[in-house]
């Protein structure tokens, strides 16, 4: 077996080699032959021609001798591919049309496989990724969640010690940005905090030097740091010496103890890695901590799962829900890392996914409809290949070549657009959004797109040679048929029925996610974003914990930024509208509500906060700088947080904290909704809040607050385009050492906050534009069939007096009716389709009126407009055509 | 001349095997061998050797090798290669059993029956 492919092979690869030898031999056979005839006494003429006729057909031998060595199905491809290529050439419309759907159709499968691919398939790039978990939490109750949850400092030394069956380690939440200085370089780079195993649970070993110690991550031990491969390059010119050496991060030196091999990457992606120091103080109060674990070898999932439940069940916190929920059960358990990861965004992916498969339907059903009217108009040659001895099976190999052939093209070309595809979508998504590094067009990427393109060709280029046999071709004689009247006609209109059910429910999404995003992007911001320019700074420096030199900064800044001409002015908050604010727990101290606990969103302001954003007063008063730092403390409420809470307007006068007194009422202003504080809540909204004053801000507070939010100075100016300037120098004037990290308008803002709705936006409006352009394709095809391919049968009725007019409705009523059909069977998917999206849409229900009408008037514009074709009809001249007949 | 017989289906294979089994041979040779010693009594039809060494060729049981004919010409050479030989007795045993049976059976007299 073996030796014959062997040999196969060798023919085929040098197959001129292997005719030549063939020639070759067989002449030689020939001249040997003649020679011995010679010989024995015939004339040369004679021993020719006796050779010759001796021999037989040179040209069927030879075929023989090529059968032989199985080269005969190939010779027979050839030809038919040849062929093939020949009729194609002779017909570019349709194989132009047939390429383009296919490009486009498996491009976008393509490229959404490939996301797919690097976010669900894709192992992670860690050593054994199915050892590596995270933790998740089931709870029972009234209010059944499972999700990933984060640990606090206590849980973390449960899970640490108690859980034998795992290596675990913790980190921050995720990684912020900061400067690090070293040597004489100074560079704004993502930071990270890990635990001592953090790495080793990745299995990620240095490149040079060790990973934290026990000693390095208990809480004041020394401070050391591990760099990043490319820091260590570009800050250190990949010096072996810098090992020892220290680098300023936040202020403080830490030593280098460590740098991560090439390529290396964590969750938290960052480019220099500092030691957590996790413990029960501080952010290790609340469940600020992000656990990863690694399976011993010797343990099971089971057992890991068994000792995580026992270990956290000790915990205050366990303890707390369980006071708080009577009855409701709380289970930890550890999820693999991989699931864990892209849980968030498995949704969006697969609804992509599912997307770009109705497009490859609908390009399926096109090329289906298209290949139907091809038969029709090879009924002639057909019947002459087969009127000539060629076999019904002969015939259909042939179809089936062509349509390969096309399939062959669609793909390579499908690839291309593919991988373009894919470049701009990446373009589209804000870096660290997606949890992969990089999305290839892999192996398992191309033998996706085969197999697609496989499917496509059985689905649009067998199926349709194999329903319309030669025979039944042969009966419905060419062009013969009336309007209507054949089965091939009425099969392509239902292929069009059903691609424009697919195009509806398409385009019914996408209307939803849109009237979803202009209904956030328009919600009355609360504030008066014009005029506004905003820069952030990091505090995230041990000097800033003083809440002396921390005010001196605020002080100093804005006084510069007051001075400079055409601001008019400025202020300082930690978070500002449309971002994610910091959560805090305040209790009430009066009232009905004494007692009670509630959390909140908490924003620390200096005075003008609400004077610079223009955010309307609706009780007492804002914040002053009388309220300093031994002043009663005070606090500002928004609406919601009285409305919400307090039941009322006007909050002012009552106590939260036992002594912190709410001085004033503003209104509310958008913000990103905190996960978890409200659930089901949209991406913007308007939410409780407090506005506290910067300057009485604790240090314990201030050295939290500032690993978390980087503050920023607002400044309200009639010229904004000399503002960024002005905030550089003002900020320099207070400290030489702070570098200005970003500038940013409000609209900048409201971007990052949507973004990942604008995205959605993006693709679902690519991909549905593409099946409505595919459909009007399908449905222009067929109207300008039946006009081109009944041109005489229109010319007989207009002779009978039929007006054009009728003619035109008779032809056109065949695509709109299609069309009609498509769109009720499109509504009908609808009601099951869309109901899923609802955890996407804010502000609009699943069976939206105004989108619904949107999706049928857009629907019935394309469909007139691909029925234009009926157009034609008007050209035609009855007399001419009888007379051509 | 002698009388010519026929040559029986699937005969022709093992003919060529032996025929280039004892002295590697260009296709005009494998010719001239079988007729040499079947005793001029195979006369093999020229336009099914080309085929049949093509065949055998393709399946691994003769060698091709391009050499210099007695006359100074380019010529192909088949040689027959270890598997070849192995058909080669598999095929012979075969066919001398059956020739036996063959001969046995004509012989049978009626009173043997």
């Amino acid at each position: 077996m073996f030796a014959r492919l062997r040999s196969l092979v060798r023919a085929l690869m040098s197959r001129g080699d292997f005719e030549a030898g063939l020639t070759e031999e067989l002449l030689c056979h020939i001249e040997q032959h003649v020679e011995d005839l010679v010989r024995s006494g015939v004339s040369l003429e004679e021993a020719r021609r006796r050779a010759r006729m001796e021999f037989g057909g040179i040209n069927t031998v030879k075929e023989e001798c090529r059968e032989a060595r199985g080269l005969g199905t190939f010779d027979a491809l050839e030809r038919e591919c040849r062929y093939a290529a020949r009729q194609l050439r002779r017909s570019p419309g349709f194989a132009g049309t047939v390429v383009l759907t296919l490009a486009l159709a498996i491009g976008a499968n393509t490229a959404s496989f490939s996301l797919l691919n690097a976010l669900l398939l894709k192992n992670l790039p860690y050593a054994h990724p199915e050892r590596i978990g995270t933790l998740y939490a089931r709870t029972s109750g009234p209010e059944p969640s499972d999700r990933r949850r984060t640990v606090d400092g206590e849980q973390w030394e449960h899970v640490r010690d108690n859980v034998p069956s795992l290596v675990s380690a913790v980190s921050g939440m995720r990684a912020s940005g900061l400067n690090v200085r070293a040597g004489s370089v100074a560079q704004y780079v993502q930071a990270g905090r890990v635990s001592a195993q953090y790495f080793n649970v990745l299995a990620i070993h240095p490149l040079i030097g060790r990973n934290f110690s026990e000693d390095e991550d208990r809480p004041h031990g020394p401070r050391a740091a591990i760099l990043s491969y490319r820091l260590w390059q570009t800050a250190l010119g990949g010096q072996p010496s810098a090992l020892g050496e220290a680098v300023l991060l936040k202020g403080e030196p830490h030593t280098i103890i460590g740098v991560l091999p090439e390529g290396a990457t964590t969750p938290l992606n960052a480019d220099v890695y500092t030691a957590l120091q996790p413990s029960r103080e501080g952010e290790g109060q609340s469940a600020n901590f992000v656990a990863i674990m690694r399976l011993r070898d010797d343990a099971t999932w089971q057992q890991a799962d068994a000792e995580l439940a026992r270990a956290l069940s000790e915990t205050v916190r366990a303890r707390r829900f369980a006071s708080t929920n009577p009855g409701a059960q709380v289970t930890y358990y550890a999820v693999p890392l991989q699931k864990a990861a892209t849980d968030t965004l498995r949704p969006q992916v697969l609804a992509l996914m599912l997307a770009a498969g109705f497009i490859l339907l609908i390009a399926c059903a096109n090329i289906a409809g298209l290949t139907l009217v091809r038969m029709l108009h090879r009924t002639g040659e057909i019947n002459i290949r087969l009127a000539l001895g060629a076999s019904r099976w002969q015939v259909q190999r042939q179809l089936w070549v062509e349509h390969l052939l096309l399939a062959c093209l669609g793909a390579t070309a499908g690839i291309g657009v593919g991988s373009l595809a894919l470049r701009g979508l990446l373009r589209l998504v804000p870096e660290r959004v997606l949890p992969v590094a990089t999305v290839p067009l892999d192996r398992r990427v191309l033998a996706f797109t085969l197999a697609l393109s496989l499917l496509t060709y059985i689905l649009s280029g067998v199926l349709p040679a194999l329903f319309s046999r030669p025979g039944d071709l042969r009966s419905s004689a060419s062009g013969r048929g009336v309007i209507g009247g054949d089965s091939s006609l009425r099969l392509r209109q239902a292929l069009i029925a059903g691609e424009v059910a697919l195009t509806v429910v398409l385009l019914a999404a996408t209307g939803l996610l849109i009237r979803t995003l202009i209904g956030l992007q328009t919600i009355p911001p609360g504030f008066n974003p014009t005029g506004v320019i905003t820069a952030k700074a990091s505090l995230d420096d041990v000097r800033y914990h003083d809440p002396a030199v921390f005010r001196k900064l605020l002080a100093d800044s804005l006084a510069a930024l007051r001075e400079t001409p055409g601001v008019q002015s400025a202020a300082v908050g930690l978070t500002l509208p449309y971002e994610r604010a910091l959560l805090s727990a305040v209790t009430f101290s009066d009232g009905k509500e004494a007692g009670k606990q509630i959390t909140t969103n908490e924003v620390y302001v200096t005075s003008d906060y609400f004077e610079t954003l223009q955010i309307p007063v609706l009780a007492g008063r804002t914040i002053t700088d009388a309220d300093g730092v031994d002043a009663q403390h005070v606090v500002v409420v928004n609406q919601t947080f009285a409305r919400k809470f307090l039941h009322q307007e006007n909050a002012v006068g009552r106590y939260l904290n036992t002594n912190l007194l709410i001085v004033g009422v503003v209104a509310d202003t958008v913000l990103s909704s905190a996960a978890g504080l409200n659930a089901g809540t949209a991406p913007l909204t308007r939410e409780e809040t407090i506005y506290v004053p910067a300057a009485q801000v604790d240090a314990k507070l201030l050295s939290l607050v500032h690993g978390f939010f980087q503050p920023s100075w607002i400044v309200r100016s009639a010229s904004p385009s000399g503002v960024p300037a002005q905030v550089q120098r003002a900020l320099a004037s207070a400290d030489p050492q702070l570098p200005v990290s970003g500038f940013y308008e409000m609209n900048d803002l409201m971007a990052a906050t949507l973004a990942t709705q604008r995205i959605g936006v993006a693709l679902l409006a690519g991909i549905s534009s593409l099946a409505l352009v595919l459909s009007a394709v399908g449905i222009f095809a067929l109207v300008a069939n039946i006009v081109a391919q009944r041109t005489r049968e229109i010319g007989i009725r207009m002779a009978l007096g039929s007006t054009i007019a009728e003619t035109m409705f008779q032809v056109g009523r065949t695509g709109v009716g299609a069309s009609v059909l498509g769109l009720v069977l499109g509504l009908i998917l609808c009601a099951g389709a869309l109901p899923p999206m609802r955890s996407v849409l804010f502000g609009v229900g699943v069976y939206d009126g105004p989108t619904m009408l949107a999706v049928v008037l857009t629907l019935a514009a394309v469909t007139l407009l691909a029925t234009t074709p009926i157009l034609r009809i008007a050209r035609i001249d009855p007399a001419r055509t009888l007379r051509e007949e | 001349m002698g009388k010519t017989a026929d040559l029986l289906p699937g005969t022709l294979d093992m003919l060529i095997l032996k025929a280039v089994s004892l002295k590697p041979l260009h296709g005009y040779g494998v010719l001239l061998r079988i007729r040499q010693i079947s005793g001029n009594a195979l006369e093999i039809p020229q336009g099914s050797l080309y085929p049949a060494l093509y065949r055998l060729e393709h399946q691994g049981l003769i060698a091709p090798e391009w050499g210099q004919s007695d006359n100074n010409r380019r010529a192909k050479y088949y040689t027959v290669t270890a598997a070849g030989r192995r058909r080669l007795r598999e095929e012979a045993a075969g066919w001398s059993r059956l020739a036996a049976a063959i001969a046995a059976a004509l012989r049978a007299t009626s009173e043997e029956v």
